[in-house]
């Protein structure tokens, strides 16, 4: 029998019952219209992350306290819970005086209660230099930034995002209110610009931005940085000022083995290769879920393909006694099996498509993201290999078994 | 000898379950080529386990079985498949028509397994459902047509490869008088043109369109010679 009459053979069979072939394809749809949907989000949320980590500036070094660990994604010690005082004053001037390096801005942080008259709202207070909003690209609609000499002379001043000043002051202008931070009184002279959720999570819309000379003594009373944000001159390369960095830090630190450093230093560089490793696992779990779907739709398609076999015992019988060998019967069992899994598969590839393009668009013109519209060709290519190979590992086992009948005894089927 | 298509020798059949029963114990004869042979016999004589070996459906548990010089005892079940889709062609008493597919698919069906090309099967089919007058018919569902004009599907559907033996099984058993009559002027026909036609029927009018008769007893033959018209007419159920 040729290849092309098996595939005509098994069509008509199927297209006989159209109502039970599409029943029997909804398991292969649904699990392909997931995996093209999960991969398409992780897709779209890798996009958006290394969008957003890109954003904050490809000349920026982060320098971070603790030992790095052999795992390039094991997180620091300092997210851990385990504080450490290494960063200090001393680093800090010794980095700006490094020709390499443009600016540096140290930065502390913590969690408080913040009150204005009857409002109040817990919220994230972010201590910094003057120099961590040229470096970090924070610009304000309304009132001014804090200066070198607000840091350096502990003028409890803040500078406020949109969300929090929404919170406490509603419609009234907040430049010039005095909110209250764990009992001390900061006057609000600047506002934010919206810039929506950062790289980590963090919402940048949601906090107060004070000197962190007021934070480390006032509010936190410290004399340690959380982190030290490094910004180098357009004119070095960044590996090179990194390189620098080490070895000032590891002078101040008395450092001689390289091995027992007690700082780490990302660039943007090693963010979005750890960023990019974690959404691929996370998009690759997520898709290994979807799978199982596959498998329970193949199940599905089996179960069918073996009440077909029993159904079509005399057809087979027949069709035997016609001159049908074994190869033929199971050719055309086997070709039903995988027309039912590809034509779910394409099927189900539309159904995914669809899904992601109307939640594109209500993510981005509903409710206002930054999304990206992302349908990977190898999500398209992976799910109709996986239908197809679905369809055979599934169909094989029924069309052996219609392919072993005896023909007598299939014919004398009742 | 040279004509002899079917040479049977000391056939046996055993079909074994929880008690072994004995279809067939030691059956011999031959057919030549151009016959028509009836096979009588009362329910349970064997007649259809010896069909079902003569058309390489199934096979014996001892004895041999040559057909056309191929003994069935060394070929393997794809080679049978191929003598059975070359040489052989089959008519149903249940008429075994794909109801859902038309009159020309059915038809067209052991074509498909002898690899021709679309193109050349066409002409073979439309002629073969010429020749059982239901041209009209071609497009129209099996399922939807009378049992005289099944069993005429199922006849085109038998001589479309040009086989040189037809075997029938009680093809009018499910027909009335009239389509059966029609039915077995066909296969008459049919043997008019050459064609070795093996009948198996317990309908004795049914038998006599037959030139030679093969009477089963309990497994064995009981009597096989020249068909004479009006010998068994009432008496080979007693």
């Amino acid at each position: 029998m040729k290849s092309n009459d098996a595939f005509k053979t098994a069509y008509k069979s199927l297209s006989h019952a159209r109502m039970r072939s599409f029943l029997t394809m909804l398991g292969i749809i649904i699990g392909i219209a997931s995996v093209i949907l999960l991969m398409s989000l992780g897709s779209s949320a890798q996009k958006l992350i290394l969008n957003q980590v890109q954003s904050v500036g490809s000349n920026l070094m982060f320098v971070i306290p603790g030992t790095p660990s052999g795992s390039r994604l094991a997180s620091p010690a300092s997210v851990q819970g385990i504080i450490i005082k290494t960063l200090v004053d001393r680093d800090l001037d010794s980095l700006r005086q490094e020709p390499s390096i443009e600016a540096v801005s140290p930065e502390v942080r913590g969690q408080a209660r913040m009150v204005f008259e009857n409002n109040d709202t817990e919220t994230t207070y972010q201590g910094v230099s003057e120099d961590f909003f040229s470096i970090r690209d924070f610009n304000i609609v309304k009132g001014s930034l804090f200066t070198k000499r607000d840091v350096e002379a502990y003028n409890k001043v803040a500078v406020v995002g949109q969300k929090l000043a929404e919170d406490l002051f509603g419609a009234r202008d907040p430049i010039g209110k005095t909110i209250r931070i764990k009992n001390s009184n900061f006057k609000v002279i600047g506002l934010l610009e919206k810039k929506g959720v950062g790289p980590f999570g963090v919402d940048q819309d949601n906090l107060a931005i004070i000197p962190v000379t007021v934070a480390q003594k006032q509010l936190l009373g410290v004399d340690y940085f959380a982190a030290i944000t490094v910004q180098v001159k357009d004119a070095y390369n960044i590996d090179y000022a990194k390189q620098r960095v080490t070895t000032i830090l590891r002078l101040n630190h008395r450092v001689t083995d390289s091995t027992k450093d007690d700082f780490q230093i990302n660039t943007q560089e090693d963010a979005l290769s750890i960023l990019g490793d974690i959404t691929s696992i996370l998009t690759a779990f997520l898709t290994a879920i979807a799978s199982i779907s596959l498998v329970v739709g193949g199940i599905g398609i089996m179960n069918i393909m073996l009440v077909s076999v029993i159904e079509r015992t005399r057809e087979i019988g027949l069709r035997k006694a016609l001159g049908a060998t074994n190869n033929d019967i199971m050719k055309q069992f086997l070709f039903e099996a995988i027309i039912l899994t590809f034509v779910g598969g394409i099927i189900g590839i539309l159904f995914g498509a669809f899904t992601v393009t109307v939640l594109y668009f209500i993510l981005v013109h509903t409710l206002s993201t930054g999304w990206f519209f992302s349908l990977p060709f190898s999500s398209i290519a992976i799910s109709v290999v996986v239908a197809t190979i679905t369809g055979v590992i599934f169909g094989i086992y029924p069309a052996r078994k219609a392919a072993k009948k005896n023909p007598i005894d299939a014919l004398r089927y009742e | 000898m040279n004509d002899v298509i079917i040479n049977v020798q000391n056939l046996k059949k055993d079909y074994v379950g929880d008690v072994t029963t004995n279809a067939l114990s030691g059956v011999s004869f031959d057919i030549r080529k151009g016959e028509f042979v009836s096979i009588m016999g009362p329910s349970g004589s064997g007649k259809s386990t010896l069909l079902h070996i003569l058309s390489f459906l199934d096979r014996p548990t001892f004895g041999s079985y040559n057909f056309s010089g191929k003994s069935i005892n060394e070929l393997s079940d794809t080679e049978l498949a191929h003598v059975r889709n070359f040489e052989m062609g089959f008519v149903f008493q249940a008429f075994n028509l794909l109801s859902r597919s038309t009159v020309y698919e059915n038809v067209e069906l052991p074509l498909i397994y002898s690899d021709i090309s679309a193109k050349d099967r066409k002409g073979k089919v439309e002629s073969a459902i010429k020749s059982v007058g239901l041209t009209e018919k071609t497009y129209i569902e099996a399922g939807k047509l009378s049992g005289g004009q099944k069993q005429r599907v199922a006849i085109a559907r038998a001589l479309v490869n040009n086989p040189p033996v037809i075997f029938a099984d009680e093809p009018t058993g499910n027909l009335d008088s009239k389509s059966g009559i029609q039915v077995m002027q066909i296969l008459k026909d049919l043997h008019a043109k050459g064609h070795t036609i093996i009948l198996v029927t317990h309908e004795t009018y049914t038998a006599q369109y037959g030139d030679r008769l093969i009477l089963l007893k309990d497994g064995s033959i009981e009597t096989d010679g020249p068909m004479k018209k009006t010998e068994h007419k009432n008496s080979f159920l007693k």
